[in-house]
């Protein structure tokens, strides 16, 4: 492979990568961050072990094709509620970047919480940034080694943990448990598991800031949703310039110099490795390392906090912020209008789903009585988390008989129930040859559970 | 002067950049294509196939990571050799 060379200026997209060593840092952001950061640790660990009604409260069963959300089961022929979720975070992701610029990145992102927790791991094991990368630089030897086979195995059994969870979101967890105690893992269950180990374990431990760089889309397509007051991270050139370092307590003006004492720590605390001071850049997660770091400077060199601060493209040039916006309220319009239209389907969702099949072997025949008869095989599904018993009707010729060997019909929670009924018409009151008829379902606990579906009734027709 | 064209990209980069989209695909992909058709219903007639669900789930979901995988580095190798080809003419 060639070396890549790039003319001074041109920016470098395919430079060879130069493994990013974050300083610590401590202040207002970070403990924001670590809050955000441990909140969404815990919600993805501990959910899988929530119980509701007997069962795992948030269960994507695939065998089963079920979806349990709380007290909601989803089916199948629910999907559109999934992609209406999608469709929904989706819009929420632009309405808060337009807004906030990027918080997903530094506060949600799994790609960022993983990361500070495989970071967290390494500065307990390897020390400060300065002492990891003497270690890196070090020769193998005993201590080294010693050292790095713990951060690797503190790393892979998070890992194992990681991908554990995230099966136990598909099979239920207990069940999961108790096959691994076991060792009669599934193939397929031991290999998601590995999977998701191995991805979590590379892109936390070692890929970090490049997934961001080169494989997050949202990274490149963000600056569409920002505009002039968006909430940004930026430097205060004007404040700061001319930079240079000077001893503490000298006030700026005199030695001509601007605040910025050119110390690099805003370099150092970056996870991605760039120097905010540039300005605005793609690389910029909006971590607010560097704005917690500069203002610990500031402070020591008892200069006013915000050199490095949140701050919106508008309100840096001096021009008044407006936070309502067409485009905030456009973007939270729709939202809005998205949430309603969800929250009210599926409160209006029947959990009952009927289904009429003919009898295609026998057109039509005539009973004893003289009366025509067609055969049908009804499904019932109910999608309910518990059992109901339904009322079976059919209506749409004069003397409809509905013959069935059971006046009600129960059918368990979250299955389907097949029965064979017969419609019997006296051929007076066919008009046609195929006339349509109605099967109405209702349940007798609920006036809100019914279904109605549509069937042909042959007979042989007038003459 | 060096301009950066795709086919001075490391081989990593070029890796990601086809398997990482095709990734993405086949989890849509699979998504959309099992909440319509039942693993069960997918087996021909008289055919004893005894296959767990989640097998099925899984090989569909790397056969629809294959096909995407297939288009995506086909779409790679186009913009690299035309890159070349290009160069080679003096563009």
């Amino acid at each position: 492979m060639a070396t890549i060379e790039a003319s001074p200026g041109e920016p470098v997209l395919y430079e060879a990568h130069k493994k990013i060593y974050p300083r610590e840092v401590s202040g207002y952001f970070t403990r924001l961050r670590v809050i955000s950061l441990l909140s969404l640790l815990g919600i993805y660990y501990i959910t899988p072990l929530l119980q509701w009604d007997g069962r795992q409260a948030i269960l994507f069963d695939l065998p089963a094709r079920k979806f349990y959300l709380f007290g909601l089961t989803l089916w199948p022929q629910d999907f559109i509620y999934l992609a209406a979720l999608l469709i929904l975070a989706g819009l929420a992701l632009f309405f808060f970047t337009a807004l906030l610029g990027r918080v997903w990145c530094g506060y949600a992102c799994p790609q960022t919480v993983w990361t500070e927790a495989y970071l967290w791991m390494e500065r307990k094991i390897e020390g400060k940034h300065n002492q990891r990368m003497k270690l890196d630089k070090a020769p193998m030897s005993a201590a080294k080694f010693r050292i790095k086979a713990f951060k690797h195995t503190a790393w892979i059994a998070f890992s194992l943990w990681t991908g554990f969870t995230f099966v136990a979101y598909f099979t239920p967890i207990d069940e999961l448990a108790a096959e691994l105690l076991s060792l009669s893992l599934g193939p397929w269950e031991t290999f998601w598991i590995l999977f998701y180990s191995f991805a979590t374990y590379g892109n936390a431990g070692f890929m970090r800031e490049q997934v961001c760089k080169y494989m997050c889309p949202y990274a490149r397509f963000q600056s569409a949703m920002f505009d002039s007051d968006t909430l940004i991270v930026a430097y205060h050139p004007e404040r700061g310039e001319q930079r240079g370092s000077r001893r503490r307590g000298v006030e700026p003006a005199a030695v001509g110099l601007g605040d910025c004492i050119d110390c690099n720590v805003c370099v150092q605390v970056c996870p991605t490795g760039i120097d905010i001071r540039d300005g605005l850049q793609y690389e910029c997660i909006a971590c607010s390392a560097c704005i917690d770091a500069c203002d610990e400077i500031m402070d020591k060199m008892s200069y006013p906090r915000g050199l490095i601060r949140y701050t919106t493209e508008n309100s840096a040039i001096g021009k008044r912020q407006k936070i309502l916006r067409p485009r905030i309220m456009v973007y939270a319009a729709i939202l809005l209008l998205l949430c309603g239209m969800l929250v009210t389907h599926v409160a209006q969702r029947v959990a009952l789903e009927l289904d009429v099949i003919r009898d295609r072997n026998t057109l039509y025949r005539e009973t004893p009585e003289g009366l025509i008869e067609n055969v049908y095989t009804l499904k019932i599904l109910n999608m309910d988390s518990k059992p109901h018993r339904y009322t079976l009707r059919a209506e749409g010729i004069d003397g409809l008989r509905l013959v069935s060997d059971q006046s009600e019909i129960e059918v368990e929670a979250g299955s389907v129930y097949q029965i064979v009924v017969r419609l019997q018409a006296d051929e007076f009151n066919l008009e046609e040859r195929s006339v349509a008829v109605n099967f109405h379902l209702q349940a007798q606990d609920s006036n809100h559970l019914n279904a109605t579906k549509e069937a042909r009734f042959v007979g042989p027709g007038k003459s | 002067m060096h301009s950066i064209t795709p086919d001075r990209m490391p081989r990593s980069q070029q890796a990601i950049s086809v398997l990482w989209p095709s990734f993405i695909i086949a989890i849509v992909a699979s998504g959309a294509f099992f909440s319509a058709f039942d693993p069960r219903d997918l087996i021909p007639f008289n055919m004893d196939i005894d296959i767990s669900p989640v097998a099925t789930y899984s090989i569909g979901f790397f056969l629809f990571w294959l096909l995407a995988f297939l288009s995506s580095s086909g779409t790679l190798y186009f913009t690299i050799s035309n890159c070349r080809f290009l160069k080679k003419q003096g563009h």
